[in-house]
């Protein structure tokens, strides 16, 4: 794999290195270590608009984005099979406020009841997706808000849906998570090991 | 400076003042502003920067508008500059500041404004910009503050010009694109602030390092009221888009973007380099002229009447959500 040091330099330096990097020579595979966050995002969206995957690793003060050519990877890539200590990646797809249909008083227990048990699931849970009336459990009426902080203070990635937010005219009321869109929410179903849908 | 950074080193620092001063650092907007008398104050404004362009005539040109613009967005006549000037005699041609500085003089005598002096030392990398002081009354002075709620937001210049500007430094810009960008940066703000006098506007900045939203944020923050900002209104210099995709975006546009995302909204269904573009650090960015709403379509005809064919209106004042940006 090709490196690339960056280290030090200003945008769009970075950009560049990598940029007659590839003109240099095809690569399938390239690392460029950068050490600012702007430089981070702009080598990352370079190596995209040129095809590639990317990742992107901390590592101490430095950021490590890696690039892999879509275009050499198998049609339908095989999975990595993952070191047993990582953890797995379940997404939890929630599209109401109420958990069941029957009795709403009671949904909304369930749904309370719910959140505060998500935690157990520790560092397996990768994602939460808020979507339809699921968005309503962001804002500030909502009985499960301080347990959605925390989760997301614990590290937990909550995504809310923007278009529905927008529906219900509650944008700017969303004390949780970060807004989100359908390829966000379709991405993260495709690399997840296990989605359930609530 | 980034926003954040320079707030650090300001905070809790006593700046000297006394009654005359109408606005100071205790809230810092476009630029200071000392009475003078029952119907004069100056308005005292400086900046200055490194090359954006190679062209050493446009850079001092582009220096020097952007310099003056700081008293126009505050609704004053520029009267008198000084030059600043950082060169490296050791390493560069004297002729390129005699260039830079013919510029700056040219775009001065278009804005009548006369110099009246100036300082220069000698540093690593060329440095060039303005002292202004203009005059304005003291009951017209437009500050970033008194939004209405209903006002309509306009804008004067199209946004891209840092993130073009770091695609020039990259060397990947064409001759023709490069040509409009100057012109658009060296562009007075002038044409657009004589029009603004003659309708009801309650509150002017001009676009620079904060980007859009960066200044934008800077007039919803303490007032009470909240922003929408229809982003397919906002006029962005085309080219913006394509090298936005390929990272050329300047490393200050992702720091405005973190000093200020808490009070910002936008909607899922933005464009990403539209977006890249409301944060873009500008380089004498145009007047962002907040105006009342039933005069905004005729401030428009005569923008446009007036040769500013890039203005829109791009928002407008709202109740709610308070203190907040939306931008759908």
């Amino acid at each position: 794999m090709k490196e690339i040091d960056a280290r030090g330099l200003a945008c769009p330096a970075p950009v560049l290195q990598t940029k007659a990097a590839l003109q240099s020579q095809k690569l399938a595979e390239v690392k460029v270590i950068v050490d600012n966050e702007g430089a981070r995002q702009n080598v990352k969206r370079f190596l995209e608009s040129e095809g590639f995957e990317t990742a992107v690793q901390k590592d101490g003060n430095d950021l490590v984005v890696i690039g892999k050519c879509s275009a050499t990877l198998q049609p339908h890539p095989q999975k990595v099979p993952e070191a047993d200590t990582e953890p797995k990646k379940i997404v939890i797809m929630c599209a109401t406020d109420r958990i069941g249909f029957g009795d709403d008083e009671l949904g909304l227990k369930l749904m309370v009841n719910f959140i505060g048990t998500l935690k157990e699931m520790g560092p397996d849970l990768w994602r939460l997706v808020l979507v339809n009336n699921g968005v309503k459990l962001t804002i500030d009426e909502s009985p499960v808000l301080q347990d959605l902080k925390r989760l997301e203070d614990d590290g937990l990635t909550i995504l809310v849906c923007g278009t529905c937010l927008e529906h219900f005219d509650l944008f700017g009321k969303k004390k949780v998570g970060e807004t989100t869109n359908m390829l966000d929410i379709v991405t993260a179903m495709q690399l997840a090991d296990n989605v359930i849908t609530i | 400076m980034p926003p954040g950074d320079l707030d650090k080193a300001l905070c809790g620092l006593e700046f000297p003042t006394d009654k005359n001063v109408i606005i100071g650092l205790d809230r810092a907007d476009d630029a200071g502003v000392y009475k003078i008398s029952d119907d004069l104050a100056i308005i005292q404004t400086v900046d200055f920067f490194t090359p954006i362009v190679d062209d050493p005539y446009w850079f001092g040109q582009i220096a020097a508008a952007n310099a003056l613009s700081d008293i126009y967005a505050m609704g004053g006549i520029p009267k008198t500059a000084m030059n600043l000037v950082a060169f490296p005699i050791k390493d560069m041609d004297i002729s390129v500041l005699r260039q830079v500085i013919q510029g700056g003089l040219d775009k001065m005598k278009e804005a009548e404004v006369v110099l009246i002096g100036g300082h220069s030392i000698e540093d690593r990398e060329l440095k060039y910009g303005l002292s202004v002081t203009g005059f304005v009354h003291p009951d017209k002075i437009l500050t970033k503050r008194n939004l209405k709620i209903g006002d309509q937001l306009v804008l004067t210049k199209p946004l891209g010009t840092g993130i073009i500007n770091t695609a020039i430094k990259a060397g990947l810009v064409s001759q023709d694109v490069i040509e409009k960008v100057t012109r658009i940066m060296a562009a007075l703000n002038r044409d657009a602030a004589e029009v603004l006098k003659n309708y009801p506007v309650h509150a002017c900045t001009d676009i620079t390092g904060f980007g859009l939203l960066g200044h934008l944020a800077e007039m919803v923050c303490d007032s009470g009221i909240g922003v929408q900002l229809n982003s397919s209104q906002v006029p962005i210099i085309s080219e913006t888009y394509e090298f936005a995709s390929m990272g050329m975006i300047p490393a200050g546009a992702y720091k405005n973007r973190e000093f200020r995302e808490a009070m910002i909204e936008i909607s899922p269904l933005v464009d990403r380099g539209v977006t890249d573009a409301l944060y873009d650090p500008q380089t004498s960015g145009g007047l962002l002229i907040c105006v009342a709403k039933e005069k905004a379509n005729s401030l428009m005809d005569e923008l446009r009447h007036h040769k500013m064919e890039d203005s829109a209106v791009i928002g407008e004042v709202i109740p709610e959500p308070k203190e907040r940006i939306v931008v759908v």
